[in-house]
């Protein structure tokens, strides 16, 4: 049973807005190493530099979307394993499949609630405590 | 709950941004540019401002920027084309989704009809074929189920669409791993292989101690292979025999950690720099290029999966550990194993730069932005103020007491004033803000003006990025604001007016903005019908304004339109009116040291000139003496100061005089007259004549009895704390502490050519 506080969490979104909220949420599930990047280039930088136990990514974002985050992550071999959630829409569904096949871990259909989220990491790392 | 009251706020000022950018995109878009980026720009933009009102359960702004997005999906999907008369809807439909944000934010109501209407006909854009929804109906709630912002434990985050299942209904496997797993996946790319770098500094072999003993030492842990960098040896005659030049980087292959590899250099603590690197010692730089450039940007048509999706579901990333030889490898280590490695910098400066160009538009690679309360640089810029007049007055202090120029004491004041100056200026770069802020605010402006008039109007704007400090933009804004709709109302003609004039249908509404002899310059051209000057000057006769006798040039006929009392549409129509005339625009730009005047020619448009300076808080002056009193001259108007000989004045009319300057004659003002310090003039030859230039290019001659010397004033208004003279710009207070009125040198020159509007005296007007 992983501690939230010991994962390490990137969270991709181009909004501002978005990203405190999801920071907020994750403060509230436990998480404390909560880093942000506001596009996938910036966000691989940022994994490069430092890789992370988690990223939660929007998939609609300028310069790098979402899914070729995805794509570039699992390429690179010292973070390939990092576990990916991606944010969508239910509009989206084609592109939740093409994740599925880019080896996402998880996706959370927005909008979603505090609990909504931590039972999606949940999926991925077992129960958190 | 604050938490989230405070990424309300964040949302809010994020709106505007994007109904920035949503405006932005779409008029790229009626400019023919309707590319993928721009259209998804658009799209996303709409999505974003919908993700966010979700989440805070702003439901009208959910609910209409849904139907807005739908529409924009189509668009970017093409299955709806991006007409230009679409794009014309889509901008209206962006002004009211801008007023559900300020309704969302309590800032202003949304008119519900126009609101529905507008909804009803994005969705009839969006499906053609689909019956015409009556108005009035009332849209479906997007929700089932009200978001609750009070209970943060219940609020949805990025609330999309309807809120049911939490999956899309296939088959899908969450895959798990685990934090170990990850680690040692890092681990396994790093391998075992690490890169030493080793710079010894000179007291290393002071201390005799010898890199060749180190590597020697680094061998026993494992193969190396140790690659000397030379290159910063010096040529012999400049070699300093006791330093250190070389550098080593090893390729160590190890079953040890980096605790075993630090110890080697035990002894040599401080003495070298050094860097251990698990991995081959490839910068994150080099890693990144390298995956930017294998990746295909957004959309990625034949995806070549790297792990395979119905694989049973714990072990999901199927990492059979590339040869480490090959594999681009970064320093990675998840959580507590610190490396002193060069990872640090770019991670602190990655979430600062993403910050920053959510808010900032000129983002420059790695650099970044403080955000500051700007109360604290409104102190900041007082403070200098106060900094500024205290310099002076040091220096006024020390030239009474007779100091010599060359004396040490006179020179470092010298400096002290270059330095108070520096200061002054980079203080006031920092509230220094495009007028940007102002001018996107314009467009709309114009669509509505347009639309309620029932002309046709393009605006065109110029000089967006013309810097100008805060305070001044700030009250940009009204006089803009009222110039185009001037223009629109009055300068443009209808639709059929124009056809008829053999002009195309569509008139266009030009904005600029530009720096000019340290003002800013706010033009608002049209090119409608121009000033119909008999009308205007009949009206002003009519009105009282001027008499009857008085002969205008037709530039001082264009410009009766400023007079108070002056209007001259006949129906008072709903844009122009509102009861303010171009008086009070004219009167609110002049307590701002600005000045307005408007140019025209007929059937070909006007042109409105604002101008305003740069700062509302500084002032390069002359400081004149005049009948007692001491006045300022703003050295901008200022084109030269001279003694007049008596031959030089010339009479004209019974109390007027004008200067031979050269080539040409000049009107003489007695600025102690004009401003009512005396009641008659001394001979000009007695007193120093300053030679002016007023904003429209008109040139006086002003006679002071003394030059004080120049001096930079701190700007304090009149109208704050007194009112409004005229001929007075604003007051300072001088280096002694005195206070002295700044002259209006543009207001003296028109008091004294055309003595205030009621009582004419026809000798006047040989200014011209």
């Amino acid at each position: 049973m992983p501690q939230a506080s010991s994962i390490s969490v990137l969270v991709v979104d181009d909004q501002l807005t978005m990203r405190a909220l999801i920071r907020n949420a994750l403060q509230q599930i436990g998480f404390k190493d909560i880093r942000e990047a506001p596009d996938g280039e910036e966000a691989l930088k940022n994994l490069l530099a430092k890789p992370a136990n988690l990223v939660i990514s929007d998939f609609n974002m300028p310069k790098m979307d979402g899914l070729a985050l995805l794509r570039a992550v699992r390429s690179h071999p010292p973070i390939r394993q990092t576990a990916f959630v991606m944010l969508t829409g239910r509009a989206d569904r084609e592109l939740v499949q093409r994740a599925v096949q880019f080896g996402v871990n998880n996706y959370c259909v927005k909008p979603f609630t505090v609990q909504g989220l931590r039972d999606k990491i949940e999926q991925v790392f077992g129960q958190l405590t | 709950m604050d938490e989230l009251e405070a990424i309300k706020v964040t949302f809010f000022q994020e709106c505007e941004e994007l109904l920035a950018d949503l405006e932005g995109g779409l008029l790229a878009m009626q400019d023919g540019n309707d590319d993928g980026d721009t259209v998804n720009a658009v799209f996303r933009a709409v999505h974003s401002i919908k993700g966010g009102a979700g989440a805070f359960g702003l439901e009208p702004l959910v609910r209409f920027a849904h139907v807005f997005e739908t529409l924009l999906d189509a668009v970017r999907s093409n299955e709806v084309p991006a007409t230009p008369d679409l794009v014309v809807t889509l901008l209206r439909a962006s002004d009211v989704l801008a007023d559900h944000v300020s309704s969302a934010r309590g800032l202003g109501v949304v008119d519900e009809a126009v609101s529905a209407a507008m909804a009803a006909e994005l969705k009839a854009c969006t499906d053609p074929n689909a019956a015409p929804a009556p108005a009035a109906v009332v849209e479906a709630p997007v929700f089932e189920a009200a978001p609750v912002a009070a209970a943060p434990a219940e609020a949805l985050i990025g609330a999309d669409d309807a809120l049911d299942d939490d999956d899309l209904g296939f088959d899908f496997q969450p895959m798990t791993i685990t934090i170990d797993e990850q680690a040692a996946d890092v681990a396994a790319a790093a391998g075992n292989v690490w890169t030493v770098s080793i710079r010894p500094k000179s007291d290393l072999y002071r201390k005799a101690n010898e890199t060749a003993l180190l590597l020697r030492e680094l061998a026993r842990l494992g193969p190396i292979e140790a690659t000397l960098d030379a290159s910063a040896i010096p040529p012999l005659d400049m070699l300093d025999a006791e330093a250190a030049y070389a550098t080593w980087t090893v390729r160590l292959e190890t079953e040890e950690d980096e605790t075993a590899i630090r110890e080697v250099f035990e002894f040599v603590d401080g003495d070298c720099d050094l860097e251990i690197t698990r991995g081959e010692g490839l910068s994150a730089d080099a890693a990144l290029a390298a995956l930017l450039a294998g990746e295909t940007p957004a959309a990625i048509a034949a995806p070549e999966p790297v792990v395979i999706a119905e694989a049973p579901a714990p072990v999901v990333v199927e990492s059979a550990p590339e040869p480490v030889a090959v594999a681009p490898v970064v320093e990675a280590a998840p959580a507590p194993v610190a490396t002193p490695v060069a990872a640090p910098a770019p991670v602190a400066a990655a979430p600062a730069a993403a910050a920053k160009t959510q808010q900032i538009d000129v983002p420059g690679p790695g650099q970044s932005v403080i955000r500051v309360d700007p109360e604290r640089i409104d102190r900041l810029i007082d403070l200098v103020g106060e900094l500024v007049i205290n310099q002076a007055m040091l220096a006024q202090r020390v030239g009474e007491y007779g100091i010599a120029p060359s004396s040490n004491l006179a020179m470092g004041l010298d400096e002290l004033e270059q330095l108070t100056r520096e200061i002054q200026d980079s203080v006031m770069a920092i509230r220094a803000q495009p007028v940007k802020s102002v001018f996107q605010r314009m467009p709309r402006l114009v669509r509505e003006v347009a639309s309620m008039t029932g002309k046709q109007a393009r605006l065109v704007m110029d000089g967006e990025n013309t810097e100008v400090d805060k305070t001044v933009i700030e009250r940009l804004s009204d006089p803009i604001t009222h110039m185009l709709r001037n223009a629109i109302d009055h300068g443009l003609e209808s639709p059929e007016e124009r056809k008829a004039a053999g002009k195309n249908p569509e008139g266009v509404v030009k904005l600029a903005a530009l720096h000019r002899s340290g003002r800013i310059v706010i033009e608002v051209s049209d090119d409608g019908k121009g000033i119909n000057r008999e009308r205007v000057h009949s009206i002003a006769i009519k009105k009282g304004l001027i008499s009857p006798e008085l002969q205008l040039t037709d530039e001082e006929i264009d410009n009766l339109i400023f007079l108070p009392g002056f209007s001259t549409a006949d129906k008072i129509s709903d844009v122009s009116g509102r009861g303010v005339g171009m008086d009070v625009v004219k009167r609110s730009v002049q307590a701002l040291g600005g000045r307005i005047s408007i140019t025209s020619r007929p059937g070909q448009g006007s042109t409105f000139t604002l101008s305003l300076p740069l700062t509302l808080a500084v002032l390069d002056g002359m400081v004149v003496d005049v009948a007692g009193e001491t006045l300022v001259v703003p050295l901008a108007a200022i084109v030269e100061s001279l003694r007049p000989k008596p031959e030089e004045v010339r009479p004209l009319g019974p109390v007027g005089s004008v200067l031979a300057v050269r080539d040409s004659f000049v009107p003489l003002i007695d600025v102690g007259l004009t401003l009512g310090y005396r009641e008659a003039s001394p001979p000009p030859t007695e007193g120093v004549v300053l030679l002016v230039e007023g904003e429209d290019g008109s040139r006086a001659a002003l006679v002071a009895d003394a030059i004080h010397g120049q001096r930079q004033v701190v700007i304090k208004s009149l109208e704050q704390n007194y009112q409004q003279v005229d001929g007075v710009a604003a007051a300072t207070i001088l280096g002694d502490g005195r206070v002295a009125l700044i002259l209006d040198v543009d207001a003296v020159i028109s008091l004294r050519r055309r003595e205030p509007p009621r009582p004419v005296e026809p000798t006047l007007i040989a200014a011209e």
